[in-house]
């Protein structure tokens, strides 16, 4: 312990000596940390969010397709639905996107159904402030929203429903641990919903089904759309995984592309370390001259390697969590997210894998210092006579 | 072989030979001197004799093409270099013609140097030194980067890092080259102390102020790689 201690300030102060090549390395590290680390918290947020919303999806969701895209669906095939062994309930849901135009956004309209019990106990469990929206004109939105809106409870708002105009009266926020509501959800009676969605009574945006055993939704699945051949049945499960692969696949495609730039750096690097200078081969025959051994100064190299590492990955990994969950990655959200774009802004919840920072360790770090040992051993296995005068 | 019981510093039939391609260049030639413990000897000899290579020999810095160095009468010419690293350490303090001091250490850095492997200077070590420093004048700089000495005090506070580990053979090579006859007679007067205290000491030189100083115990002169007895 003593002597790694020893080796330690020695190497802290090599790196401080070398300010040139520790800057320049750091800085590279820096760079390729951040563009890894963004990718990593970006992706990993988005699935933590996704997967937290999935958690609140209905255990099966039926919907019409009408050439192929979502269409209306008609209520009565409830009765159906729900005699089928293993359904407890079917409930037909009234949602749909609202677009604003003088703000170029499009808001997710809920109809909710207040005198639901069930409905009642979930929205009382988020309520932040005020009242559930009762009567005609009443709306809740998300905290994010209401705050972006500028609106405040009992503050109204007059927003186009076809050629007309209608007033809305803020009467309550809610919150959630899923960013994504609370940036764009405006909760309002049924009435209200069908009114500003254009839903015509007796059909719904698409029907949410709730099973008794949600492992076997694929039976249940299977007997609806024998029921109905012409729907489309989501199956929460089968959503969950397909945005887990989503994200995967498309964070995996932007470190495909950041994959050149590591390998850049790792050029760089090796670049840095095997051009092992005069001054640097002089040292290391001082340091064998006067009685360390080949492994010695390979321990103060692995350390002062280490020490470049950390002054690089250590702010690119803090600016990376800046950059994806203050500054909302700008740039990058928009190729994870896709073709989507979320108005408000999308504040993301920090949620960050320690697996991670382990992948990071392997892709960054622990290359940058393995390469840094072969040339400093490749200079250190020489005689310190031949490194002193130069003639290794 | 017989080894001489009271040779601190034996080589025997020694020879260094360097390869270029198909050229070889005998840098020694059959070399054998033995020099008694506590005693200060010069190996002299013009610029190309071979005296900077007999010495990286004698420390252990380089492995003979033939022979052998016994030191303090144990072999280290088949040492590996892990064991011939540790002999360096704690049997030799060698001074080099340029004095060896890594710019942009203070020189109580660089005098701890050979220590670091081991965990850095314990309590003894940090007395012997601070005692070194003093009487070899250096104490006021200790903290001082050793870009910025004179080149006798780096040469002093070279010395003084071969002193740090107590190791009982110094070796120096050149130390006068860089150095005034007033610094001359300074080093000469630290090196005779470091004798009486038991060191036994050998310095490559061609420089006469050294080779005729009648308080040295002897002169070995090399040329063309071979001692001339």
């Amino acid at each position: 312990m003593k002597r790694q201690l020893a080796l330690i300030r020695f190497a802290l102060g090599s790196a401080h000596r070398r300010t040139g090549r520790t800057l320049s390395l750091a800085v590279a590290l820096a760079l390729v940390t951040f563009g890894y680390s963004s990718v990593l918290f970006l992706t990993e947020a988005l699935r933590s969010e996704f997967r937290l919303a999935a958690t609140a999806l209905p255990d099966l969701t039926v919907q019409s397709l009408v050439a192929g895209r979502p269409a209306l669906i008609n209520e009565e095939q409830l009765p159906a639905i729900a005699s089928i062994a293993g359904v407890v309930a079917v409930q037909p849901r009234v949602w749909g996107y609202y677009f604003v135009p003088a703000m170029s956004g499009n808001f997710t309209v809920v109809g909710v159904d207040t005198d639901a019990e069930t409905v009642r106990r979930d929205l009382s469990l988020v309520m932040l402030e005020g009242k559930l929206p009762g009567a005609s004109g009443e709306v809740v939105l998300g905290e994010s929203l209401a705050a972006f809106l500028g609106l405040e409870i009992t503050d109204a708002v007059t927003l186009p429903v076809g050629r007309a105009m209608k007033r809305l009266e803020l009467v309550g926020t809610f919150r959630s641990q899923v960013a994504l509501w609370t940036s764009d959800v405006i909760l309002m009676n049924v009435a209200d919903a069908r009114e500003f969605l254009q839903v015509p009574p007796g059909q719904a945006t698409d029907l949410a089904v709730l099973l008794s055993t949600p492992d076997e939704a694929s039976v249940a699945a299977r007997k609806i759309a024998e029921l109905l051949p012409s729907a489309r049945i989501v199956d929460r499960q089968l959503m969950s995984r397909t945005y887990d692969l989503t994200f995967d696949t498309r964070g995996g495609m932007m470190g495909g592309m950041l994959l050149s730039a590591l390998v850049s750096f790792l050029i760089l690097a090796w670049d840095r370390l095997t051009g092992v200078g005069p001054g640097e081969r002089r040292e290391i025959g001082v340091l064998k001259a006067v009685g360390w051994r080949t492994g010695d100064v390979l321990i103060a190299r692995l350390w002062e390697n280490t020490v470049i590492a950390v002054y690089g990955a250590v702010p690119g990994i803090l600016a990376a969590y800046g950059y994806v969950f203050l500054a909302r990655a700008p740039g990058l959200a928009e190729v994870l997210l896709g073709w989507s774009s979320i108005y408000p802004a999308l504040r993301l919840t920090p949620a960050v894998d320690p697996g991670q920072f382990l992948v990071l360790l392997c892709l960054v770090v622990i290359p940058f210092v393995a390469a840094s040992l072969i040339p400093a051993w490749r200079t250190a296995t020489h005689d310190p006579h031949g490194l002193l005068r130069g003639a290794a | 072989m017989r080894t001489d019981q009271h040779a601190m510093i034996q080589a025997t039939s020694l020879s260094k030979r360097y390869r270029s391609g198909h050229v070889e260049k005998v840098a020694l030639c059959q070399v054998s001197l033995a020099i008694p413990r506590a005693e200060f000897w010069i190996v002299s000899g013009p610029s190309g004799s071979g005296k900077t290579t007999l010495l990286a020999l004698l420390a252990g810095m380089i492995a003979p093409t033939e022979g052998e160095v016994v030191l303090d009468g144990k072999s280290i010419t088949h040492l590996r270099d892990h064991h011939r690293a540790l002999a360096r350490r704690n049997l030799v303090g060698m001074v080099f013609q340029e004095f060896a001091l890594v710019a942009g250490m203070t020189l109580a850095e660089n005098i701890f140097l050979p220590l670091v492997p081991q965990g850095g200077p314990g309590e003894t070590e940090r007395q012997r030194v601070r005692a070194l420093l003093e009487r070899f004048g250096m104490a006021a700089y200790a903290r001082t980067q050793v870009e910025r000495l004179s080149a006798g005090e780096r040469q002093r506070g070279a010395i003084i890092r071969a002193l740090v580990a107590d190791a009982p053979i110094l070796m120096l090579d050149e130390p006068t080259a860089a150095l005034d006859t007033e610094n001359v007679r300074i080093m000469v007067d630290l090196l005779l102390s470091l004798r009486a205290e038991g060191r036994t000491i050998v310095a490559t030189t061609h420089d006469r102020r050294l080779t005729e100083d009648p308080r040295l115990n002897g002169v070995l002169r090399l040329v063309d790689g071979r001692l001339e007895r």
